[in-house]
């Protein structure tokens, strides 16, 4: 029997399950209790596809020191006029600090996954705030809870069985006093285990909100959205009759036509619900510290994401100083990518300029990025080779523990270096 | 025959990922479009064949996973095959266009596209 390490938390996904077991033998993990299947196999293969430390040469990756590879990182980053570093989200919190420390010193633009997820969640809470609580209220407390364009049965599996659906909360027990709504564009897993299956056209998100802020002050409607016109008069209904109610919502809302005002509308249709019974809000987040990235960079800059230092102090404007706009355009001449794949998960037309530019890619694993990469400096898992603060999907930070030592030198002792190389100490 | 394309995660996208990206198994369960049975025997498909796929962002080859998504509509996990079709034109908020796009889908003998396939078209 190896040693066992209780009560770990997980860093694949927002929800941040803390209840994990894990048991490493020889500096290994050789189980794990607790974990979803995403989450198993993180912690099973984290010796598995590991990145080494390269540098391209004539075209070629080749192995290099890791010395070697941070100073060849330092330079690129010190020859670029306008540099974008992207991702911050699958690390921990001192790292992304780190990051913005950089960001700031090279004048470059800093943006997290988070504008390719719920960015239009964070721009429409700007706008109009957000009524929000913690998982454990929503476990404690709610009787109906909404799932909206999103499928946690698939992305965040342990949700339903922690926060939302199944557990015994204090004043909810259980499911059979839960009324859970799914609304989506397609059948999923998750509508298997909702009492109300409410399909909505694609791209219509918005006009059955609206339609939803409608009945709800009052007026009629009907049919919206594909949505008979009584569906939506019962749906109301009960969202006015719970005593505590919450919307999760996913990429079917930030992805779809409209993005941020399909947010605007579930934001303002919550604060309506507000006048007849506690109701709230959350984003399902994906990356187990993308929320921590939007803490950390508004606590440095006064902005959540697409920042921007050229100026010599801090611009916020998504569409300018986002990833994806900035690559899409050709505008940045160099790129460091941390804790992130945009290879693997960006449109391949704003890629393409990742595989034009020195690229510096730091990630324990061979990502897609680190493929196309000018230099790849493998780093420790955060959460499982490393320790560190993440943010979970409601706001609440967490510790994350190390449970294996590393080969490699974490998220923060890299930054560290190159910041330290650049600076010249 | 022209379908609205959806992209998003699937639990065996995410272990597969986990698994590593550049392995076989990632490659058998991302670089595939689930299709509804009706629009199957529209096609003329079974599963397993391949369909080629196109937007007006770029083409590519998966094979056909039976059901799992909504007639006139096809689902592709989120991942570098997706990644072909999807729009980099984020309008302004910074949110590229992943979800809701129309896409022109047939039968084809050719073969599914590769991991090296769209490294090359990356030029890497």
């Amino acid at each position: 029997m190896g040693e066992v390490y209780k009560n770990v938390v997980c860093p694949f996904c927002g929800c941040l399950c803390d209840d994990l077991e894990v048991v490493v033998e020889n500096g290994k993990v050789v189980s794990t209790k607790n974990a979803c299947p995403i989450s198993k196999t993180k912690f099973l293969d984290h010796s598995k596809d590991r990145a080494k430390p390269q540098v391209r040469k004539d075209g070629k990756l080749i192995e290099v020191s890791m010395e070697e590879a941070i100073n060849k990182a330092a330079q690129i980053l010190k020859e670029s006029e306008f540099p974008l570093i992207y991702g911050l989200s699958s690390t921990e919190s001192d790292a992304q600090r780190l990051a913005v420390e950089l960001a700031e010193f090279i004048g470059g633009s800093i943006d997290s996954t988070a504008s390719t997820c719920h960015g239009p969640t964070i721009v429409a809470a700007q706008g109009c705030g957000a009524v929000k609580c913690t998982l454990g209220e929503v476990k404690n407390r709610a009787d109906l809870v909404i799932f909206w364009g999103c499928n946690p049965a698939e992305a965040h599996i342990r949700h339903s069985v922690r926060y939302s659906v199944t557990p015994q909360g204090m004043y909810v027990r259980g499911k059979k006093e839960r009324f859970i709504v799914h609304v989506d564009v397609r059948e999923t897993r998750t509508s298997r285990m909702a009492d109300m299956f409410v399909k909505v056209e694609p791209g219509k998100d918005y006009e059955l909100l609206s339609a939803l802020r409608a009945v709800i002050k009052g007026y009629e409607v009907g049919d919206v959205a594909g949505v008979p016109a009584e569906m939506i008069k019962q749906l109301a209904e009960r969202m006015k009759g719970c005593r505590f109610g919450i919307i999760f919502f996913g990429m079917g809302l930030t992805m779809s036509s409209g993005k941020h005002m399909n947010i605007d509308a579930a934001l303002r249709l919550v604060r309506d619900l507000n006048d007849h019974t506690k109701f709230t809000i959350t984003p399902m987040r994906g990356h187990f510290n993308v929320a921590g990235a939007g803490e950390v960079l508004t606590w440095i800059t006064g902005y959540p994401f697409a920042v921007n230092f050229s100026r010599g102090y801090p611009n916020y404007n998504p569409g300018e100083f986002s990833a994806v706009d900035l690559l899409f355009r050709g505008e940045c001449d160099a790129a460091l990518i941390l804790a992130s794949d945009p290879v693997a998960h960006f449109p391949i037309g704003a890629s393409q300029h990742l595989a034009k530019i020195p690229t510096v890619v730091i990630d324990p694993k061979v990502s897609l990025t680190s493929l196309i990469a000018e230099v790849v400096i493998p780093c420790a898992i955060a959460g499982i080779e490393s320790e560190g603060t993440a943010y979970r999907m409601d706001g609440v930070p967490l510790r994350l523990r190390k449970v294996v030592d590393s080969p490699y030198p974490t998220d923060r002792e890299i930054l560290e270096g190159i910041l330290r190389r650049m600076k010249g100490c | 025959m022209r379908l609205l394309l959806n992209t998003g995660r699937t639990v065996d996208q995410g272990v597969s990922m986990e698994r590593g990206k550049t392995s076989s198994e990632y490659f058998e369960k991302v670089a595939v479009a689930f299709i509804h049975p009706d629009d199957m025997k529209e096609l003329g498909i079974d599963e397993g064949d391949a369909v080629r796929i196109e937007t007006d962002f770029g083409s590519t080859v998966l094979k056909c996973v039976k059901g799992g998504t909504e007639k006139g509509t096809i689902f592709v996990p989120m991942g570098p095959w997706a990644n072909v079709l999807t729009g980099p034109n984020t309008e302004g908020s910074g949110m590229p266009s992943l979800k809701g796009l129309t896409a022109e889908i047939s039968g084809t003998k050719e073969k599914v596209t590769t991991l090296d396939d769209i490294l090359r078209m990356l030029g890497g």
